[in-house]
């Protein structure tokens, strides 16, 4: 795992000096972050460190008050609209899937509004992310609101995937869902990361996810981050990493981990 | 042809061709179109991919769709081996069709369905207004279970803040009932009688018709977006394990409001009606205030107010009850808020009209 992340080293996303203020209330104070190509990277931290504002920042919705995100070396806010479809796939926290959509158009809105496929082939394209995120071919008509939780993230995984992006964001992709569903959410990023090389940045809450297939973690403490293997970030002496990495809920994690990677 | 587009190439002859480029979403209908024969089955065809630079998901898709027609992929690289070894994995069945239904069955359908609804409606409406009855009633007989924080916060909302608004219509309905008035009495010489017109059709039907309407729509439709919001959010369910009857707590008051402030709203119209019909006279009849301030009590009585005013409380009750039924009928979605929200409007406005002419049928018969 380390040795794919060295071999392909290369920056894929970079966040330089990230300020962001809500009032008087300093949420990032000059922070920076690099993502490397084909990585899975997790973004960790307490309830209102800000991750979910970090990860606004780097797809481009949320304007930081200073600094700047790079895709690529380009400016994410300067990106243009096709562009950045066919750069980034957003999994929201709660699946954001149209409801006014079955679930093959929601898959299909992408390539419908970005491609000149026919509708035909669209149609086989929505059935292969189907199949692909897991999900039966049965469920590309039916409603988001006739779906379970899993389903859900399952099928926002799928239109995330529509065209193909070059990283993934997932947020909490876990949350709401039961182990056995988490551990195939688990499953699945790891597997997509593995062939089609996409690079995954992952917010989350989720110390088995971290744990389990996070190459790397970036840790939001004191308003910035701490990046590391889960190894280095175990012995980190910072009192809110220590507790977050030796809690009695890390345990279990760290637990899969070993199962995982067989030492 | 946009020349940054990735494009793929096909080279080669006969039943060895090889693909160079980059096999994409945007290149796939290229690719598609040079390999449209290959998609039949046919003699030991090759395709080498030794040349192609990147490979998305659809692209092995194609690939994988050649494969299966007999095509001999070769010369994968390895970054792209084992994107095809999932791709060509996946158990792909095609998405299953929506059946299609004939447009006259449709009709059928629609008519067949559209009449069930009807039906249900009625007993679903006769339903809620009966427990909201038994429920209101209840309150009132046990005074301590009322909210007044509540009743008073939904008085100012559908009253207090709708005053300008519906002031305003008043005085224009009063306009625009006037211009018909003097128009059409004035050939006979009687455009005096305006005042009639105006002022007894401002009392008995415009003032609370108009008001009833506004508020139908402007506290209507907050009343079933409100419960609604807190349905999707599972607020109401709150309520029920914590032992306090939606009913009791989000309807009650809201009729109660409702039914205080309609008849108030009403009488607010009834007055800026009438100076409407004071502009009327100044302006079309050259008859000074004064004079028609005197005119008034010989044109229309008590009963005139009474019979707007009358109808007032019980439009209200409708509006209110029909409101909070649709809102306690949200089912998950916000989607479901905005179905339910016009389906209240449009039926207590609906009801409010229908309503109206059975009044006036029975006032007409009891001689009011």
């Amino acid at each position: 795992m380390t040795t794919r992340t060295t071999a392909r080293a290369k920056t894929i996303l970079s966040a330089r000096g990230i300020v962001n203020r809500f009032g008087r209330q300093v949420v990032h104070d000059n922070l920076s972050l690099d993502i490397m190509r084909g990585e899975i990277i997790g973004i960790a931290g307490g309830s209102g460190s800000g991750k979910s504002v970090l990860l606004k920042t780097l797809v481009g919705l949320h304007e930081p008050d200073a600094g700047e995100v790079l895709i690529n070396g380009k400016a994410v806010q300067s990106i243009g609209a096709e562009e950045i479809a066919t750069l980034i796939g957003v999994l929201f926290q709660q699946g954001a899937l149209f409801s006014s959509l079955t679930v093959a158009q929601n898959i299909m809105v992408p390539m419908r509004e970005h491609t000149a496929l026919p509708a035909e082939e669209q149609e086989q394209i929505a059935a292969m992310k189907l199949a692909l995120a897991g999900l039966p071919a049965e469920t590309g008509i039916k409603f988001p609101s006739a779906l379970s939780g899993g389903m859900v993230k399952r099928a926002a995984f799928a239109r995330a995937l529509a065209l193909d992006p070059k990283i993934l964001f997932l947020d909490e992709p876990t949350s709401d869902l039961d182990p056995i569903a988490a551990s195939g959410i688990d499953a699945l990023i790891r597997q997509l990361n593995d062939s089609l090389g996409v690079t995954v940045v992952i917010v989350t809450h989720d110390l088995t996810t971290l744990f389990t297939i996070c190459d790397r973690i970036a840790v939001l403490v004191d308003r910035n981050v701490t990046v590391a293997t889960v190894e280095k970030l175990m012995k980190s002496d910072h009192p809110w990493i220590h507790e977050f990495f030796h809690g009695p809920r890390a345990e279990g994690a760290m637990k899969a981990r070993k199962a995982s990677h067989g030492n | 042809m946009d020349p940054s587009r990735p494009t793929v190439v096909v080279s080669g002859e006969g039943n060895r061709l090889a693909l160079k480029g980059d096999l994409g979403i945007a290149a796939l209908a290229d690719a598609r179109n040079a390999l449209k024969k290959w998609t039949k089955q046919g003699p030991k065809r090759s395709l080498d991919l030794a040349g192609l630079d990147s490979l998305d998901t659809p692209g092995a898709l194609f690939l994988c769709g050649l494969r299966v027609h007999g095509v001999d992929l070769t010369g994968i690289r390895a970054e792209h081996q084992a994107l095809l070894d999932l791709i060509c994995g996946l158990d792909l069945k095609p998405l299953p069709k929506i059946e299609s239904v004939s447009r006259w069955r449709q009709l059928v359908i629609q008519i067949g369905k559209g009449g069930h609804e009807v039906a249900r409606a009625a007993v679903d409406i006769t339903t809620f207004i009966g427990r909201t009855a038994s429920w209101t009633v209840r309150s009132m007989l046990h005074p301590s279970t009322l909210r007044p924080a509540s009743i008073s916060r939904h008085i100012a909302e559908t009253g207090i803040q709708a005053l300008p608004i519906i002031g305003l219509m008043a005085v224009m309905i009063a306009i625009v009932i006037g211009y018909q008035g003097v128009a059409q009495l004035r050939r006979f010489g009687g455009e005096d009688f305006t005042i009639n017109l105006v002022a007894v059709s401002v009392l008995r039907e415009m003032a609370v018709i108009i008001t009833a309407i506004m508020v139908a729509g402007r506290s209507g439709s907050a009343f079933t977006a409100e419960i609604g919001v807190m349905k999707t959010r599972q607020e109401v369910d709150a309520l029920q394990v914590m032992g306090m009857e939606p009913m009791q707590v989000l309807v009650v008051p809201r009729v109660i409001a409702l039914v205080i402030t309609l008849p108030l709203l009403t009488f607010f119209a009834d007055i800026m009606g009438l100076l409407g019909g004071a502009a009327i006279s100044q302006f079309l009849l050259d008859m000074s205030p004064t004079q028609y301030l005197a005119r008034l009590p010989q044109v229309v009585d008590g009963s005139d107010l009474f019979v707007g005013l009358f109808k007032a409380p019980v439009f209200a009750f409708f509006i209110a009850s029909i409101a909070c039924m649709h809102g306690l009928k949200v089912t998950g979605s916000a989607e479901s808020v905005g179905r339910e929200t016009t389906r209240a409007v449009v039926k207590s406005i609906f009801l409010v009209i229908a309503l109206d002419a059975l009044f006036s049928i029975v006032f007409e018969k009891i001689g009011i």
